[in-house]
């Protein structure tokens, strides 16, 4: 009796269902953005890519970035491969978002401020951080030895992670043209209920799509990881 | 009086989705060839044989 090829255990990837489900999260949030969100008066159709930039600097600045500097942290004290994983995860994840943000902010500051960048304190540390990210991941890429690459991009991650609330306060320190906070303020929200709501679903699906591009990430990084290790012992 | 700028916030909602859109593909893309590359050292697992032990 002849019984079935078993499949390669390499060739079969895991079947997730958390990024298609976060995927469809956005597109329904896009959806509820863009055809039953109310316009606002003054702003017109332009203040809608706030649910969009908005949402992305959030998650970039306090959940991806803040995640990169304290995993790189904990690595250089416990010297765990997988919080170097983490941290790379979080770099890459958080620099996707940054650069989302980027590309919105001027194609709402064009319409607002009539001009598409302006080299204030709050644009300028963004800025200045999505190149110091950058510089992270030309790091990873040049640095072949596993245990110093993963110290250097901690260093980096670390030397990162002031950035956060400097740009966070810049609005209040410096003169500036960016809005301050409408929502994350300790008085009420200075937008309709509706407006919020969106607002909050957008958080949402965008912080699923984060946890579902992390996860990818991280998988990405054990599976390379795998393949290093083979072809090191074949070399 | 409200200003039209449609256009500039359908751009912003374009280039959102096209980034992220290429990253999940980047993602894809990388996974692929790794399981290509891991394919060559891991061996496929062998089917449990129906013989008897020393047979």
């Amino acid at each position: 009796m002849t019984s079935a090829p078993a499949p390669l255990v390499a060739a079969r990837p895991r079947r997730d269902l958390l990024l298609p489900i976060s995927i469809l999260a956005v597109a329904l949030v896009y959806v509820r953005a863009l055809a039953f969100t109310p316009i606002e008066a003054r702003q017109g159709a332009a203040q809608k890519i706030m649910y969009v930039h908005a949402t992305s600097a959030f998650i970039a600045l306090y959940v991806a970035f803040v995640l990169l500097a304290i995993s790189s942290l904990l690595y250089l004290w416990l010297k765990d491969e997988k919080l170097d994983r983490v941290a790379e995860s979080a770099a890459e994840v958080g620099l996707v978002f940054t650069t989302v943000v980027l590309i919105t902010g001027p194609l709402w500051g064009k319409t607002i401020w009539g001009a598409w960048w302006t080299w204030d304190a709050r644009l300028t540390a963004t800025l200045f951080l999505w190149f110091l990210i950058v510089a992270y991941q030309l790091m990873r890429g040049a640095v072949e030895e596993r245990g110093r690459r993963a110290r250097y991009s901690a260093v980096i991650g670390i030397l990162a992670a002031p950035l956060v609330p400097f740009i966070h306060l810049s609005v209040y320190l410096f003169r500036t043209l960016h809005p301050m906070p409408i929502l994350l303020k300790p008085s009420a929200p200075s937008m309709p209920r509706e407006m919020v709501t969106t607002f909050v679903l957008s958080f949402l699906a965008f912080t699923l799509l984060f946890i579902a591009l992390m996860r990818e990430r991280y998988r990405l990084a054990t599976l390379r990881d795998r393949v290093e290790g083979h072809e090191g012992e074949h070399a | 009086m409200t200003p039209d700028n449609s256009g500039y916030m359908i751009a912003a909602y374009a280039l959102a989705a096209l980034v992220y859109g290429a990253y999940v593909l980047s993602l894809k893309v990388r996974e692929r060839r790794l399981r290509a590359r891991l394919s060559r050292f891991e061996s496929p697992a062998r089917p449990a044989s129906n013989r008897p032990a020393g047979a």
